[in-house]
């Protein structure tokens, strides 16, 4: 049994949950509803106290809604990282914190960190498995703008070659990340530093944008890559050579290589990044590191906070479902009258039980399936908020884990509505009928 | 169909256990009329109760070969479903339902095949009593006499042969209950149903076979007097 379950596939699983989730609540409604129509009864209940009831159903929606949308776009944040990761294979930096080194390369966010010099860098762009080693050169904006020095290699690599326009062709001209205000054609003067930090007038050199990505979901964006000479050349570091380098790119002379924070490093051979991870794991002088697993380490400390939030959202899903019932205890008083009148008319417990539960379940049903379009819109209007703050593409679509949610609320809710139903049908009848 | 009654030993007890009825013995005849008066809270409503099995109770209340007391609740749910109609003075009828469908609740609980049987009596009772069935608006729009006659038919629509009434022309204008009066009292003669009418209203009182007086929980006399009628 447990084999065959494991068999499956994890779309046969999922929608095995969300069957058995879903047929409880069926089968209670087939097992209390058997041989009776009380259709017309139950819709005169729902309109007879439509606004408190539409009340009620808004409440649900929204409770629901909330765990719905927050557990939608915890997944999506850690997807839409590992995302704007997945074109940084290896990192190769001076030593120091693979955490900090992941933040400034892959999420562009400044840190002061140590340099690799020329000839560590030449040793790992010459090396026979790497196809991509670009440096990176960090420090200055343009606006709100990073710029980035780089290669023309890792430009294409970045947006996959889809890029508007062209590459650079001269040390001066430049690629704008997608969101980034410039144009093709737009001359612009980098700001020395980042933020509030930048300097305006410290840097001379003007650089034409000649072409711009198309989205990528990173923070790169919003960056403004440049040839690293460009970087270079502004802040004095090309030493010895003319001031306008006429040929860019790779190679770099290992002499003049003014060293570089972090070697982006794209192997021929997926296999081949452990072999360069360990080769450049050396004490003192490199490290390397996959920005994927620094990001699931991170993902893994935070599992606890998941798994908190998790059975937080449950929790809060189950004191959501407990004040619903209690709140149909309340409002079930409202029809105590009717309940006795039917049974003074003659109707079984069954019946009475029927019309109650019913009720009852079509303001959890609409509640919950509410609660999903709320989760929705929760989810797509944090994942725009986060996207805006982070530059970090963050796509929260309602997948199996908020259905399974929103299944379970709906069965726990519905089978222990039961027990408020049984209490009304428990009163005494002419009570009722006096009330 | 309809019931004879026997009563023995009918006591009911308050919460605090103060007597709210005792009746030794009443005797009723299948197709009898009965008014039920008496002072306010002499045990009245307390009787009619007690009669439909709607309350606990000591002793034996029959209705033909049904020993009402001795059933449960399911029991004696299936009982009134099959024998016994309530009318109330305020009508309880489902406000949102049209006279239709509230004069044939019980087709709603009633097993599949008895349904149309239900709809269409309660359909006939509707007309006989001036209503149109195929007035679909909710009953909160009807005056108070309509709605009592709706829940007269209702009270028929189950083919029952017993009726019990409790005060239902005291929510009515004069105009309105003499006519709920002549229709409750031919309705029921017309089916030869067993009505037992708690009231205050001498008109309905008086035009049945017999009277009960009840003060203080007992049954005072038990004078039988033509119908006026």
């Amino acid at each position: 049994m447990i084999d065959l379950w494991l068999a499956l596939p994890a779309w046969a699983q999922d929608l095995a949950i969300l069957l058995a989730l879903t047929i409880v609540p069926a089968i209670m409604a087939l097992l209390v509803l058997r041989g009776y129509a009380p259709g017309a009864l139950i819709r005169a209940v729902l309109r007879r106290f439509g606004w408190t009831n539409a009340a009620f159903v808004a409440l649900i929606a929204v409770s629901v809604g909330l765990g719905v949308g927050l557990i939608a776009q915890e997944r999506g944040l850690r997807q839409g990282t590992a995302q704007a990761a997945d074109k940084f294979d290896l990192i190769v930096a001076a030593p120091g914190s693979e955490m900090t080194m992941m933040l400034a390369s892959v999420f562009l966010q400044p840190s002061n960190v140590a340099l690799i010099d020329g000839p560590t860098y030449a040793e790992i762009a010459t090396h026979p498995q790497v196809r991509i080693a670009a440096p990176l050169a960090f420090g200055d904006s343009w606006e709100d703008a990073p710029v980035v020095g780089t290669t023309g290699e890792f430009a294409r690599h970045l947006s996959d070659d889809r890029i508007e326009g062209r590459t650079w062709q001269a040390w001066d001209e430049a690629v704008a990340g997608a969101f980034v205000p410039l144009a093709v054609g737009d001359r612009f003067l980098p700001a020395h530093g980042l933020g509030d930090a930048a300097e305006e007038g410290v840097h001379a050199d003007e650089a034409t944008i000649v072409g711009r990505m198309a989205p990528t979901g990173t923070p790169w964006d919003r960056a403004i890559l440049v040839p690293v000479e460009f970087v270079w050349v502004t802040h004095g570091l090309y030493g010895g050579m003319p001031p306008e380098p006429s040929e860019i790119g790779p190679p770099f002379d290992p002499e003049r290589f003014p060293g570089t924070p972090a070697v982006i490093v794209r192997a021929d051979e997926l296999w081949a990044n452990y072999a360069l991870r360990s080769e450049f794991t050396r004490e003192a002088e490199t490290m390397a590191f996959f920005p994927g697993a620094v990001l699931a380490g991170l993902y893994r400390v935070m599992g606890d906070v998941r798994q908190a939030m998790s059975i937080m959202a449950l929790v809060t899903q189950g004191l959501v479902a407990a004040s619903v019932l209690l709140g149909l205890v309340i409002l079930m008083r409202l029809f105590r009258r009717q309940v006795a009148l039917l049974r003074a008319l003659g109707a079984p417990g069954r019946f009475v039980l029927a019309v109650i539960w019913s009720y009852g379940a079509a303001l959890i049903a609409a509640g919950a399936v509410m609660g999903l379009g709320v989760g929705w819109v929760a989810a797509e209007l944090l994942s725009r908020i986060v996207t805006a703050r982070t530059d970090i593409l963050v796509v929260a679509r309602l997948g199996w884990p908020e259905l399974h949610l929103v299944a379970g609320f709906l069965c726990a809710a519905t089978v222990l509505l039961i027990v408020p139903a049984f209490t009304v049908l428990r009163q005494p009848v002419v009570k009722g009928l006096r009330a | 169909m309809t019931l004879p009654l026997a009563v023995r030993d009918l006591r009911v007890a308050s919460a605090g256990g103060r007597a709210l009825l005792d009746v030794p013995a009443l005797d009723l005849p299948a197709g009898a009329l009965v008014g039920v008066r008496g002072p306010s809270g002499a045990g009245k409503t307390t009787l009619l109760h007690a009669l439909a099995g709607l309350l606990e109770a000591d002793g034996t209340v029959r209705w033909g070969e049904t020993e009402l007391l001795a059933l449960g609740a399911e029991g004696r749910a299936a009982f009134r479903a099959r024998s016994l109609g309530l009318v109330f003075q305020d009508f309880l009828l489902f406000e949102e339902l049209g006279a239709l469908e509230n004069a044939s609740v019980a087709a709603m609980f009633a097993a599949p095949v008895a349904r149309q049987a239900i709809r269409d009596r309660a359909a006939d009772g509707l007309r006989g009593l001036g209503i149109d069935p195929d007035d679909a608006r909710p009953v909160s729009s009807h005056s108070g006499g309509e709605r009592q006659r709706i829940a007269v038919a209702r009270a028929l629509a189950g083919g029952a042969g017993l009726l019990l009434a409790d005060e239902p022309t005291a929510s009515l204008h004069r105009d309105a209950a003499d006519r709920l009066v002549d229709d409750l009292i031919r309705l029921v003669r017309e089916t030869g149903a067993t009505l037992i009418a708690v009231s205050h209203d001498e008109t309905l009182i008086a035009r049945m076979d017999r009277v009960l007086t009840i003060a203080d929980g007992r049954i005072e006399g038990g004078a039988t007097h033509e119908a006026a009628a």
